[in-house]
């Protein structure tokens, strides 16, 4: 009996599984074509735009050095061949590769959002639960906050903020950028903790963590309001109350009861909605990045817009598309391990 | 938003500012912050003022503009002789001179610079470059050839008599040919030249690091490392300034320089930089195509008050679409343009065809050296319109867009703005007014002002040397021009640099290029 119930669960995952791979599928075609479709419908050369006195020749060369002369439909075959390929292009302005740009500022962003992401949950988790275990008005009103503080305070503002007191005044943290260059900068991966670690150089981890400090906590704000939230939404569901009321029945510790049964029942919600709106996150990214001076995609990809950055925008808007497709996808699949009653539709009658 | 976090720093400021390393020792490395980082460090495919900026402190020229002035020095040539048909250039190179990888300045290795931007075959002549300075600035210069271990010659195809002041900005500045061997393409992003800081590393958006070139020919740099960071937000960036953290800065609109004024500990740097901000009629506007309609215009708007206003005093009243001092800029004190509303409101009431629909006044939002609030100045000109009974749409754009119509001449009236290269008036009145300026998507004169007259004295401007016959033909130039009006000249901003009042042996240059390398301390 147990394991056909394995099986089947198991064959639901590879459903779910196909269903997210063909789903990537689509997302990509969909993507890159609107992608392609709104970088060639705005009006002006890149080319030229870039030049404060362009020369025609000159630009007709570049154009053409740059497959730009080339018919439409062609340019866009050549855009998802050579995105799969891996072979981005140059960046109009930089004259880099766009791989080499996207490998530096990639893991300033990725390593930002994941320890804002984890702080995040803490924090939300934590206020939600000692909300609903204290009774007390001061933790509910901590969660309150808590919950105004990340959906409502402007992202700048919090930063700045953060800048005046952690910066200024306390003189505990640098105001912004990634690392120290008086001390030489770990060489790797790109992600600081991850080389300084390897390193194994202690000095390069505590400048590391230093400047991490602020722009994480200024960015956790958001992931730690929107679990909140969910959680506290939850709690005051009256089927929760009488889950709680048969647990207790049961004769189960308070603490076994939250934090082995509710804990998990909550756990697939909570997974979701981080995982959802890992987009936001990132969107946040792109206005914490700029007030710390943090070399990341968000501010890269702005500026890429801006400046006309053609292969930029074309392939690290894609990246980020699918990528943020993909921790969705992910957060989904999690949920759904986590919870077996979070099932498809399809799957649901049997 | 930055007028919010302003406030802000208002209300933290007070007590937040005491904390700066007081130990009056010269630091080791000097930190010098700007709102963006460098493009490219290739000197003859930039024009932006982060990668000229950067580049100011690695390369050389043969000649340079004299600090703080636009009198050609002689730098990395030790002199100069030009022939007297003004076709031939020759420089004697100084000796002694090294790159910063050792190889030695001589005839050979300085050709490379040249070579690779006119000889379109040269394998440093790379192919998704522009070289667009050699194609503006340089277009005259026929061959350049090594006559003497130390002598390099330019012959001219015809005279050209700004190619000495070109020689002197950055396009021309030297290069280590070695360099391109050992790296290739790579040179772009490492520049190696003769300057007094030599490149370290580049970590992007966040800074350049430099460090001292201990075999500088020159007088040696004042630090042992000079790092030019990004800083994106403006406060941000000053309340670095203001811990401590970094030595000086630029990019700061003037509204933000109020609270440092009376401060001891800082110096504000400013001068009238070598810009014009103007308006500009699109030829393709019928009904804005008579003078006399152009001149009522100009006469309605207060150009003052855009000066104090908009700018809060740092910029002047651009009289000339030539920056004061300029070559050609006539000696009376009558101003073409005088600000007449109620003249103006009485020639505009002979045209009521102008009132059936609004006027468009193109405009765009991100702050550019000329402008640093466009926004703000085109509804200053729209009070001024209304003010003589127009009516004035305002249609705003981001920078890219807004030169998309504006090099398509599609507009009425237009906001844009110059900032000179190498110190020429051609430099300026070619670019406004030439009709070979005027060719569609790629155009910097964007009234599509065509002229046979005024296109003749600008090529025989470029071929005279006789400074005075030059003054000359510039002012029966700029005659036309106040005749026929195709812009309106607006204002010229000013440079601002925020140093830290230790800091020494800074000054700001009429090309707004900056030098770090006589910079140094001295504890107050």
């Amino acid at each position: 009996m147990i394991a056909t119930k394995q099986e089947h669960k198991f064959n639901a995952l590879l459903i779910e599984l196909a269903h997210k791979g063909v789903m990537l599928l689509l997302v990509f075609f969909i993507a890159s074509a609107v992608i392609f479709t709104a970088v060639n419908l705005v009006p002006g050369d890149p080319v030229s735009l870039r030049l404060k006195n362009p020369d025609p020749e000159r630009v007709a060369a570049i154009r053409a050095e740059l497959g730009l002369d080339e018919p439409l439909i062609n340019q866009y075959f050549h855009y998802i061949t050579s995105f799969v390929r891996g072979n981005w292009g140059d960046s109009l302005i930089t004259g880099q590769t766009v791989r080499e740009e996207i490998g530096e500022y990639f893991p300033a962003t990725l390593e930002l959002a994941l320890l804002a992401l984890f702080l995040g949950v803490i924090l939300g988790l934590g206020a939600a639960f000692s909300a609903q275990w204290f009774k007390s008005g001061l933790w509910r009103n901590t969660a309150l906050g808590l919950g105004a503080l990340g959906l409502t305070v402007p992202i700048f503002w919090l930063g700045f903020l953060f800048i005046v007191v952690g910066s200024l005044w306390l003189g505990w943290f640098p105001s912004g950028g990634r690392f120290d260059f008086t001390l030489p900068i770990p060489q790797g991966s790109g992600f600081l903790i991850f080389d300084s670690l390897a390193a194994g150089r202690l000095d390069m981890l505590r400048v590391t963590f230093q400047h991490l400090a602020l722009p994480v906590c200024c960015l956790s704000l958001y992931p730690a309001a929107l679990v909140c939230g969910v959680l506290q939404a939850r709690f005051s569901d009256p089927r929760l109350h009488t889950l709680l009321r048969a647990l207790r029945a049961k004769g189960l510790s308070e603490s076994r009861i939250w934090l082995i049964h509710i804990l998990r029942l909550l756990g697939a919600a909570v997974i979701t909605v981080v995982g959802t709106n890992f987009g936001a996150l990132l969107g946040g990214a792109v206005l914490t990045e700029s007030v710390f001076s943090w070399p990341g995609m968000g501010r890269y990809l702005v500026e890429a817009v801006l400046n006309r950055d053609l292969f930029v925008v074309e392939n690290g808007l894609l990246l980020i598309i699918l990528l943020a497709y993909l921790i969705i996808s992910t957060a989904d699949l999690l949920a759904f391990l986590s919870n077996p009653t979070v099932r498809r539709h399809s799957d649901s009658a049997s | 938003m930055s007028v919010i976090i302003a406030a802000a720093s208002q209300i933290f400021m007070l007590t937040g500012c005491s904390r700066i390393d007081e130990s009056g020792k010269t630091p080791d490395t000097f930190v010098f912050a700007r709102g963006s980082d460098a493009q490219k460090l290739d000197p003859a495919d930039i024009d932006d003022g982060e990668s000229v900026n950067t580049l100011a402190q690695i390369c050389e020229g043969l000649v340079r503009f004299k600090s703080g002035t636009l009198d050609i020095q002689p730098w990395l040539a030790r002199s100069y002789t030009i022939s007297k048909d003004g076709l031939t250039y020759t420089f004697e190179l100084r000796e002694g001179v090294r790159f910063h990888d050792g190889t030695p300045l001589n005839a050979e290795t300085a050709l490379f610079t040249f070579e690779r931007q006119l000889d379109t075959t040269h394998p440093a002549h790379f192919l998704k470059a522009s070289f667009q300075y050699w194609k503006n600035l340089f277009q005259e210069i026929k061959t350049v050839r090594a006559t003497g271990p130390m002598t390099i010659e330019f012959k001219l195809s015809e005279p050209n008599a700004s190619i000495l002041y070109s020689l002197a900005t950055f396009p021309a500045w030297l290069i280590s040919p070695l360099a391109f061997e050992s790296h290739g393409e790579a040179i772009v992003r490492r520049p190696i030249g003769t300057g007094p800081y030599r490149f370290v590393d580049w970590k992007p958006n966040q800074a350049i690091i430099l460090e001292k070139n201990q075999d500088y020919w020159g007088s040696e740099a004042g630090f042992e490392r000079l790092v030019m960071r990004t800083i994106p937000d403006n406060t941000v960036r000053l309340l670095e300034l203001k811990a401590g953290k970094i030595h000086a800065l630029d990019g700061l609109q003037p509204a933000e320089l109020a609270e440092l004024f009376d401060n001891k500990q800082f110096t504000i740097h400013a001068q009238p930089g070598m810009n014009v901000g103007y308006m500009a009629f699109s030829n393709y506007a019928a009904r804005l195509r008579s003078p006399a309609i152009r001149h009522a215009i100009a006469m309605a708007i207060d150009r003052k008050a855009i000066v104090d206003l908009a700018l809060d005093g740092f910029a002047i009243v651009a009289e000339y679409p030539i920056p004061p001092g300029f070559l050609g800029e006539p000696d009376n004190s009558q101003p073409p343009i005088v600000h007449d509303p109620d003249a103006a409101r009485k020639i505009l009431n002979e045209h009521p065809d102008l009132l059936k629909r609004p006027i468009e006044l193109h405009t765009f939002t991100a702050p550019r050296p000329y402008f640093p609030d466009p926004l703000k100045i085109a509804s200053l000109i729209r009070n001024d319109l209304e003010n003589v009974n127009l009516k004035v749409e305002i249609i705003t754009r981001d920078f890219k867009s807004h030169l998309v119509a504006a090099r398509r001449g599609n507009f009425e009236l237009a906001l844009l703005g110059w900032s000179g290269d190498n110190g020429d008036p051609d430099n300026f009145l070619a670019t406004f007014f030439a009709s070979w300026a005027a060719v569609e998507d790629s155009a910097t004169n964007i009234s599509f002002y065509k002229n046979k007259a005024m296109d003749n004295l600008l090529i025989a401007g470029r071929q005279q040397t006789d400074i005075n016959q030059r003054q000359k033909t510039y002012e029966q130039a700029l005659v036309i021009w106040a005749r026929d009006l195709p812009l309106i000249p607006l204002i010229h901003t000013e440079q601002i640099v925020v140093t830290r009042s230790e800091v020494t042996g800074f000054q700001l240059q009429r090309t707004a290029n900056l030098f770090f390398g006589p910079v140094g301390w001295q504890s107050l």
